[in-house]
């Protein structure tokens, strides 16, 4: 799959290209030129945070397959999702770092923090989690592919945390006690089924594109991950009937104006085409067909094809909890700037966002191919 | 740049306790792990600025305070403008003034103890600094560049001498052949012949016999033949000299600054200078004077203009008509807490006749959507079911002169019981007169004017139980008193047959019944019955209070009259919770004992002639009648004036004579008229006024069209004394003085620095026309008159000295401590603008007293002055409840509920005399009485207009604060009418109408705008009426490009949003260049265009 | 009270172990003297009772019967309030809404005090229309903060930036917050607004000579405002850019006994203010009446804004 390399390569640049605008709006100029605001105050980056983090936590599930549980289909495959979580983890913190008002105050999280602060409380969790994963990648890098009881340890803590920073975030919502849609037991318990089926989203297209295993492998590999992925989306689907019918049936009027802004509202096409056709229907086809699933190309595009559908999840998420007045009248009452209940994301937000995710992907594509203990090497590959 | 103030409270100075741990968070951290920390010497930085700057807080320091008036709508609340190192960094409210707070604080207050007390203001008030503070204000003379046409948005900046130059000698300015200058119309100058002109004008006048008047005439051409080349026509001398030619006009102005131009025009000797009164609620005005007119002298003259409100603060209940005081009005700060605390703490209640759900209908016990232009049949309404139900106030009505009035208590009377003698078709014409019926001879009396000379005074006359009696309106006598019989109807009396005053209003109000009345309203029988039963029922404390929704329609003098009649019926005038009227404090040195008689000069000319405008002058006294006969060209206006939609028009049609110059001062007659489309055309061409020059403070929607504009000083620089309004019961005068330096530049005239401002460019035409009463000794014994100072200056100490010749009202001194706080407040000023020396050098031994007023903003009478117990009648009323509070600076006089010179008065269009009493006139008709048929033309919806109270005229839509509170207007619609058009919240739809088919303004220079808002769908308005925001849809103002010196200025784009729908309002047919008028009290209608929605 | 006690505790042990972490490093002398005031005071490491109170004033006016403005009264009610001890203080609002016109005065008043940016707003005021034609009712709701007693924004600021101080007012240290919009998400009443660093006459020409021009006319904008006691200009991208911002009482006019900004401009006196601890104040009296109510009690925020319906 060398085409497929090459074609991620160019994308990955021009991405980073169209980024630069972003970056530079937002390094040199501020948050001015942003769409969200002071009413849907938490916007595109925000929902890419959630979304890399989730990959990041995701991912790391997978490597414990490997280094922790120690399947063997799974052999190999350890490295390339660690180095996956570790290229989304920063992803994540920088798109959620570009949304703070004052970046260079993100010390003061660690130097006076406020503990009782999920978000706080995420900020520590994620240095920590990027440290295992850090160490985790170096443990193994020394060490190949064989668990050492370090390895081992480490996976243990990993796990714990992907489990708790991915639940973490979740919570971050949830603990909105006003934002009826959020604030359901629910949501933090479902943020860790997102967190690995993104994880297991992004392995499935690793493997299809860049898996150096024999084929054999490979296509069980393939199998396996369409499988727990279709799993996983059915979970997924369950959940969100479930959220949504809770939410419709208790008739609260703050929620049922989400869900409806959600399914029936401006961006309808970003729940029904992005999250619900092209991100769990379809892939659901493709990968129940055990021929399509065990296709490259088919299976390769597919896991892409969920992750857009899971961003678009996480978005349906953020913004329509958000674009909900607090109060009625609120928008009529004083206009301006930043004072909107009706989000789209600006250019410069699009921007920017495309330009973390061709930053990861070069990361993810220069690291499997220039880092030596990623290049596989044949002998492991007959191992 | 940053402001960093000194700190002024030293006990404040040591740091808090917040700022030591921020300072060891900082210092410790630093050390320990954050050295090397990026961008953190910056952080460090920060802090220590802050932690220089900390700080009490200077906005409460006195010292750092101004006490002026605010001017962003024309309600003039007492401000108080706070400073930081010379910028105006807050508004608020100057305590001292009634219309901030209820009741204002004791005027004695040391300024001293108040850094930290302020009154309430409205939105606009607070976004003040965003009106003064606009980057699109001129700071220099913009002259239309030559070689363009006028309102092609191309100027050239020059000089201002330069400017004066040319204005003042003309010549050929734009390259389109020769323009008249001022100099050229300065024709008349000695003010001996003026003088006797205008009394052989008069003379000419007054002759009815056709030949006799044109020997007169001709005697005057002789008597006068060295000067008749300074006569606009020798043929029509009643027009005057051709310094009538030169024509100044306003739109907001206030005293001071009227006395400068009064002064400034009468000395150039042009009789034609106009406000705009009648754009605002002109019949209110004129009802006003017609009602206040008295019999004096043996004629019915002194008619002031004016006009009364409600006592709101005291009343039980109230009806606002056509008004909404927490929106517009006279204003929000002044009647919302008066209302609001009333209705709550005093259980005041009160209805709101308005056909849309302002917010104050939003507060009311009842919501009277009554059709529009239908006021003046609810009053009637209203008072036959009183008359009918006997529930009018006896002893008040039947009280024929002060005699009876004062027995009763009350300062004022009316004619309810005198007797009114009827024509030959049985319609009420003139007062019957003693000596007519032979009941008492006439009497010889002094002249109030001139006690040397006399007149004869014939007594009027009612019946008292059948008798008739004789009645001296002004006895006072108890022994003279008279209370007549209220209903007389069709009483033969000699040779005449007569009714009572009171019984022809009844007879007005019988015209329909209760049901027919109701119909005509679109309102319930029961909606009249709720009204009236409660109008009648809380004694003197109730009062309808009505405005522009009563006035500005075509048959809007007889609906005001209509409203006060009613009011009559309870005798709530001058009571504690009735009808008040605005009391100020004299300021011009009229008053014996004032220092400085402003008026005083070294000759100056009495303008006289007709007015380009025809107003206080009777037609057919005129020799154009002669002419022309009836109808006239255009209306004729005896009882009113500042016609203000008349002005462009009748230049433009040289009617009567045509006009060489026109000197516009703060006014915008294109954007705020009824179809002040009209004037476009005319502004435009130079054929048709040669020279239109513009003193404005922006390129505004009709400065834009001016020769010449020159910049202002705004209201936060300036001087003005700003009055009072209806609803205020003390007496006051506020001041507005300048607060910060003027953004203008200065420039020099009679060897004087001063802002480029309306000042300047009068003295400096005044120098260079060598005008009297300027420059040296211009105010004769009283100085020269170089410096605006030497006029406000001398205001101020007469304010300051008072009302009483023996100076007993004089203010207090300023001690040194408030001595200390005037000069260290004004610190900021430039010498041009204030100077302590220049000052007090003016004032005299008075400084310390103008000091006294200065510093609290004018001069205002306490909240307890404003009333006084009232004399308790000898005998009780009957159902009406008695409080003897009444206003202690009351009308006092006469109310004029019939009105012999009303009558005594024809229309110019129709020879016909005019009704002396409240009636119902089915409007809309136009200018010759013809109705109107455009609703059955398909024009379905009624226009109306109304304010938001985050907007005026011109002057807020550069305000981004209020911008944000409501950015564009809507057209206002109810549900049902927007269902029956498929019409959505949110669509646009273009209004158009029979006058204005494309919806649009044309504004001559190559551009449209369009007349396209967006559609507001709500169950608050009357089905059938739709209505739309003032303030919105400018087309200049800062919103578009224009070229100063070849360099473009963009315009800011959310300066224009919304739309203006004042030119779809309908032009007269008769007219045709100008908007439907009420022919009798001069007002612009607003409510009577009926118009299409068409959706875009 | 006891709600409040404990939220501002909380604030204060976390900095205060904080520091004391900081002492053993670094001993500076300048942290030590922190310290020291701060361990001497235990009441107050962020109480602002080191302004000198302006002494008791009485209320002013010019009726003789005894009739004062509401806003005479409750300035003299502050002027008291002011003498007692911080803790003791129990500042709180009351909106009447049977006497609030919706004139946005306290809206606009409020921006011009603090000086608020475009797309910054601390008080706007809400509009109702209910009813059919012609039985319609309009009304118009102020909404301040809330100074909730148990506010859900404070827990969620991870860098204690907002907290309740000792007066039991909702503060935003704007030095110390990091402008992740956090406390804004989670304040129930879209109580906060960041401050993205617009100004209202930006972009506007400057055309020397010609027109006045930016530059002349921006000071107003420019200049310093003084919340919390600070004078504190926006310029470049420094505080309070950048920031959550938020209604606080005025405090800093509060402090030299002048009521906060919206309640002297309030023109139908729909809004009090006051000491709800002194049962004579006008405030205290308004709350007791029976139809008082806040808003979205049932979040157990504890608001110490009342409405009067
Ligand atoms: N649709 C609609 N139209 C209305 C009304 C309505 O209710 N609805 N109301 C009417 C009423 S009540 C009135 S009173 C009229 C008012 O109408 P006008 O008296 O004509 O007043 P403005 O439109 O305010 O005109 C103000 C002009 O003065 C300029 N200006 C502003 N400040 C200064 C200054 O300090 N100095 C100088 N020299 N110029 C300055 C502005 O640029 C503008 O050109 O409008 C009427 N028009
Ligand atoms: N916010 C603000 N306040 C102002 C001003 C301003 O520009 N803006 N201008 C000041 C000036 S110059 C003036 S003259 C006053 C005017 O003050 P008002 O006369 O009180 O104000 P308007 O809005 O002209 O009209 C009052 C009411 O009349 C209603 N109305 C319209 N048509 C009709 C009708 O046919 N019949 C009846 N019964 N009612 C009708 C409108 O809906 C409106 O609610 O306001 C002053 N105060
Ligand atoms: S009503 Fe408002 S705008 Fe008008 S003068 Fe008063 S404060 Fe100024
Ligand atoms: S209203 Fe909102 S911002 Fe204010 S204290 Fe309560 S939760 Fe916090
Ligand atoms: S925006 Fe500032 S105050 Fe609000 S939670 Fe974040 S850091 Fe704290
Ligand atoms: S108390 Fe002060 S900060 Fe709060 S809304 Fe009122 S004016 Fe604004
Ligand atoms: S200032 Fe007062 S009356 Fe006006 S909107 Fe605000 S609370 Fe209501
Ligand atoms: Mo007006």
């Amino acid at each position: 799959m060398i085409t497929a390399k090459r074609v991620l390569y160019v994308l990955g640049i021009v991405a980073l290209i169209l980024g630069l605008y972003g970056f530079y709006s937002r390094l040199f100029i501020g948050e001015r030129d942003v769409n969200y605001g002071s009413y849907v105050t938490w916007g595109l980056w925000v929902a890419m945070y959630l979304f890399f983090a989730g990959i990041a936590s995701g991912s790391f599930v997978i490597a414990t397959l490997e280094y922790l549980f120690e399947i063997p289909l799974f052999k190999g495959t350890g490295k390339l999702a660690l180095w996956a979580a570790m290229v989304t983890l920063p992803a994540a913190l920088i798109s959620i770092g570009m949304d703070l008002g004052h970046l260079e105050r993100i010390w003061k999280v660690y130097l006076q923090p406020n503990p009782t602060s999920l978000l706080a409380q995420m900020v520590w969790g994620y240095t920590l989690f990027g440290g295992v994963i850090l160490l985790s990648l170096w443990l193994v890098a020394r060490h190949g592919h064989r668990s050492t009881f370090a390895v081992k340890a480490l996976m243990m803590v990993g796990f714990v945390m992907a489990i708790f920073v991915s639940g973490g975030v979740g919570a971050l919502l949830g603990v909105n006690a006003s934002r009826a849609i959020w604030h359901v037991g629910l949501l933090p318990a479902q943020f860790p089924i997102f967190s690995l089926a993104t994880g297991v989203a992004l392995m499935l297209t690793i493997i299809s594109f860049f898996g150096t295993m024999e084929d054999a492998i490979r296509v069980r590999l393939q199998r396996v991950l369409s499988i727990g992925m279709i799993v996983l989306l059915l979970v997924k689907t369950y959940l969100l009937w479930s959220d949504f019918s809770m939410s419709l049936y208790s008739g609260v009027p703050q929620n049922v104006d989400a869900i409806n802004a959600v399914m029936y509202g401006d961006y309808w096409w970003s729940f029904w085409i992005l999250q619900i056709v092209l991100g769990t229907i379809l892939p659901i086809i493709v990968l129940i067909m055990p021929n399509w699933s065990k296709n490259r190309l088919l299976a390769g595009l597919t896991g892409i094809v969920i992750l857009v559908g899971f961003a678009a999840a996480r978005a349906n998420i953020v913004f329509p909890a958000l674009s909900i007045p607090e109060l009625e009248g609120m928008a009529e009452a004083f206009s301006g700037p930043h004072l909107n209940f009706d989000y789209f994301p600006s250019l410069m937000e699009w921007s920017l966002t495309i330009g973390v995710v061709g930053l990861a992907t070069l990361a993810y594509l220069i690291g499997i191919d220039r880092l030596p203990f990623l290049k596989q090497t044949p002998s492991e590959v007959t191992q | 740049m940053t402001s960093k103030p000194e700190n002024k409270q030293p006990e404040n100075c040591g740091l808090s306790r917040r700022d030591f741990v921020k300072i060891g968070a900082i210092t410790g951290s630093a050390a320990a792990f954050l050295g090397g920390m990026p961008g953190f010497s910056r952080i460090m930085s920060v802090r220590a600025q802050e932690v220089e700057g900390e700080q009490a807080y200077p906005l409460a320091d006195p010292a750092n305070q101004i006490y002026t008036v605010c001017l962003q709508c024309n309600t003039g609340c007492g401000i108080k403008v706070k400073l930081l190192d010379g910028i105006a960094a807050k508004i608020d409210g100057n305590p001292f003034h009634p219309m901030t707070m209820y009741p204002h604080i004791p005027y004695e207050t040391p300024v001293s103890e108040l850094g930290t007390v302020e009154g309430a203001i409205c939105p606009k008030g607070q976004a003040g600094l965003q009106s003064v503070y606009d980057p699109y204000r001129l700071v220099s003379v913009l002259k239309r560049k030559p070689g363009t046409p006028r309102g092609g948005g191309q100027w050239e900046t020059i000089s201002f001498e330069q400017a004066i130059t040319e204005v003042v000698e003309g010549g050929d300015l734009f390259g389109e052949g020769r323009v008249p200058g001022l100099r050229e119309s300065y024709a008349l100058t000695d003010a001996d012949i003026a003088k006797q002109m205008a009394a052989a004008i008069k003379a000419i006048q007054n002759e009815r016999d056709a030949d006799a008047r044109q020997a007169l005439i001709t005697d005057f051409q002789a008597t006068f033949a060295d000067h008749l080349d300074a006569l606009i026509d020798p043929d029509i001398p009643d027009f005057g000299p051709r310094n009538n030619q030169f024509v100044f006009a306003w739109g907001r102005l206030k005293d001071a600054r009227k006395d400068l131009i009064a002064r400034f025009l009468s000395a150039y000797g042009t009789t034609n200078a106009h406000g705009h009164t009648t754009v605002c609620q002109g019949s209110l005005y004129f009802t006003g004077k017609a009602m206040s007119e008295q019999f004096t002298d043996g004629s019915w003259k002194g008619g002031v203009k004016f006009y009364w409100q409600g006592d709101i603060g005291n009343s039980e209940f109230v009806i606002f008509v056509g008004a909404s005081p927490f929106e517009g009005n006279y204003g929000p700060p002044l009647r919302s807490p008066r209302i609001t605390t009333n209705m709550l703490n005093r259980g005041l209640r009160f209805a709101v006749v308005d056909p849309r759900f302002s917010k104050t209908a939003a507060k009311a016990w009842r919501w009277v959507p009554a059709r529009p232009g239908t006021e003046g049949a609810l009053a009637l309404s209203l008072i036959r079911w009183v008359i009918d139900n006997e529930r009018y106030n006896v002893p008040y009505l039947s009280a024929a002169n002060r005699a009876a009035a004062s027995a009763n208590g009350d300062p004022t009377w009316t004619e309810a019981s005198w007797l009114v003698k009827l024509d030959d078709e049985g319609n009420p014409s003139k007062f019957s007169r003693a000596s007519e019926i032979g009941l008492r001879e006439p009497e010889e009396r002094p002249l109030s004017t001139n006690p040397e000379n006399t007149y004869l005074f014939d007594y009027f006359v009612a019946l008292v139980n059948g008798e008739p009696t004789a009645v001296d309106p002004y006895a006072t006598e108890p022994e003279n008193a008279v209370r007549g019989d209220l209903l007389v109807d069709n009483l033969q009396l000699g040779d005449f047959t007569v009714k009572s005053g009171l019984q022809i209003i009844a007879d007005s109000a019988r015209q329909h019944t209760l049901e027919e009345w109701a119909e005509i309203c679109g309102i319930g029988v029961d909606d009249i019955e709720a009204l009236a039963f409660e109008f009648t029922n809380h004694g003197h404390k109730a009062v309808a209070d009505i405005h522009r929704g009563v006035s500005q329609h075509t048959n809007g003098f007889y609906n005001v009259y209509a409203w006060y009649t009613l009011n009559a019926l309870i005798g709530n005038y001058d009571r504690a919770g009735g009808l008040i009227k605005a009391t100020t404090y004299k300021a011009d040195g009229s008053k014996a004992g004032q220092p400085f008689k402003i008026s005083t000069s070294n000759g100056t000319m009495a303008p006289f002639g007709t007015s380009i405008i025809r107003h206080n002058e009777k037609y057919d006294k005129h020799t154009l009648f002669r002419r022309d006969g009836y109808p006239a060209r255009r209306n004729w206006y005896p009882l009113s004036s500042d016609i203000y939609q008349e002005i462009i028009p009748s230049i433009g049609d040289a009617y009567p004579y045509a006009v060489k110059a026109l000197m516009f001062y703060m006014g915008s007659p294109v954007y705020s008229l009824p179809a002040g489309n009209t004037n476009i055309p005319i502004l435009s061409d130079p054929q048709r006024l040669p020279l239109f020059i513009a003193i404005d403070a922006f390129i505004g929607e009709t400065s834009m069209f001016a020769d010449y504009i020159f910049p202002d000083t705004m209201y936060l620089e300036r001087w003005e004394f700003h009055g009072s309004h209806p609803s205020v019961a003390p007496k006051i005068q506020p001041v507005r003085n300048p607060a910060i330096a003027p953004l203008v530049p200065e420039v020099t005239v009679f060897g004087q620095p001063m802002p480029l401002s309306l000042e300047a460019v009068l003295l400096g035409i005044a120098e260079r026309l060598e005008l009297p009463g300027f420059g040296t000794g211009g105010y004769g014994d009283l100085g020269d008159f170089k410096h605006p100072d030497a006029l406000y200056i001398k205001m101020v100490a007469n304010l300051a000295f008072g009302e009483r010749e023996d100076g007993s009202d004089s203010v207090p001194d300023a001690d040194a401590e408030e001595l200390r706080i005037f000069s260290e407040a004004r610190r900021h000023l430039p010498a041009s603008v204030y100077s302590a020396e220049r000052w007090q050098t003016i004032a005299g031994d008075l400084w310390p007293k103008v000091v006294y007023v200065l510093n609290r903003g004018g001069r205002f009478q306490s909240y307890a002055r404003g009333y006084k117990e009232g004399e308790v009648p000898e005998q009780s009323a009957n159902y009406f409840g008695f409080d003897p509070t009444i206003a202690s600076n009351p009308f006092g006089t006469m109310v004029n509920i019939y009105q012999e010179k009303t009558w005594d008065t024809k229309s110019a269009m129709t020879g016909d005399h005019l009704y002396g009493y409240a009636r119902y006139l089915p409007g809309p008709f136009d200018v010759t009485g013809q109705p109107l048929n455009d609703e059955a033309d398909g024009y379905d919806l009624r226009l109306i207009t109304h304010r938001e109270i985050m907007q005026t005229k011109s002057r807020t839509s550069s305000n981004y604060w209020l911008l944000a509170l409501l950015p564009e207007n809507s057209v206002v619609m109810n549900t049902v009418d927007a269902e029956t058009r498929g019409l959505q919240d949110g669509d646009l739809v273009r209004i158009v109408s029979p006058s204005n088919p494309n919806g649009e303004w044309d504004l001559m220079n190559g551009n449209t705008v369009p007349i396209i808002g967006r559609v507001k769908v709500t169950e608050g308005i009357r089905p059938g009426v739709i209505s739309f925001a003032l303030g919105f849809g400018h087309w200049a103002y800062g919103g578009v490009d224009v070229s100063i010196n070849g360099q473009t200025i963009p315009g800011d784009q959310r300066r224009i949003r919304g739309f203006h729908a004042n030119a779809v309002m309908r032009v007269d047919p008769y007219l045709q260049n100008t908007t439907l008028v009420d022919p009798v009290g001069g007002s612009a209608v607003f409510y009577d265009t009926f118009v299409r929605v068409v959706k875009v | 009270m006891s709600d409040k006690e404990t939220v501002k505790q909380e604030a204060d042990l976390t900095r205060r172990n904080f520091l004391k972490g900081l002492m053993g490093a670094a001993g500076a002398a300048t942290a030590l003297a922190a310290y020291e005031t701060l361990v001497n005071n235990p009441e107050g490491l962020l109480a602002q009772e080191d302004v000198a109170s302006p002494g008791t004033v009485t209320a002013l006016s010019s009726a003789d019967d005894g009739q004062v403005d509401i806003l005479e009264r409750m300035r003299a009610e502050l002027s008291q309030a002011l003498q007692k001890p911080v803790a003791d203080r129990r500042w709180v609002m009351v909106i009447d809404l049977r006497k609030c016109v919706g004139c946005h005065a306290c809206t606009i008043g409020c921006v011009a005090e603090n000086k608020l940016p475009p797309g910054v707003v601390y008080r706007p005021v809400l509009e109702e229309e209910w009813g059919t034609y012609p039985n319609v009712g309009r009304r118009f709701i102020p909404r301040p903060c809330m100074q909730c007693d148990n506010p859900p924004c404070t827990p969620v600021c991870p860098v204690n930036a907002t907290f309740k101080n000792a007066e039991g007012i909702v503060e935003v240290d704007y030095d110390q917050c990091i402008g992740c919009r956090a406390c804004l998400t989670a304040c129930p009443y879209g109580a906060r607004t960041s401050d993205f660093g617009l100004t209202y006459t930006e972009g506007l020409p400057v055309a020397d000579g010609l027109i006045a021009g930016r530059l002349n006319a921006e000071g107003y904008e420019r200049a310093a405002n003084f919340e919390y006691g600070e004078a504190r200009a926006r310029q470049g991208r420094e505080s309070p850019i950048g920031n959550a911002r938020k209604c606080h009482f005025c405090l800093h006019r509060i402090h030299v006994g002048e009521l906060p900004a919206c309640v002297t401009t309030c023109i139908g006196r729909a809004t009090l203010f006051g000491d709800a601890n002194d049962p004579d104040s006008l405030v205290s009296e308004m709350i007791a009446q029976p139809n008082m109510m806040r808003l979205k009690e049932e979040l157990g925020t504890s608001p110490r804004v009342y409405y009067l319906v």
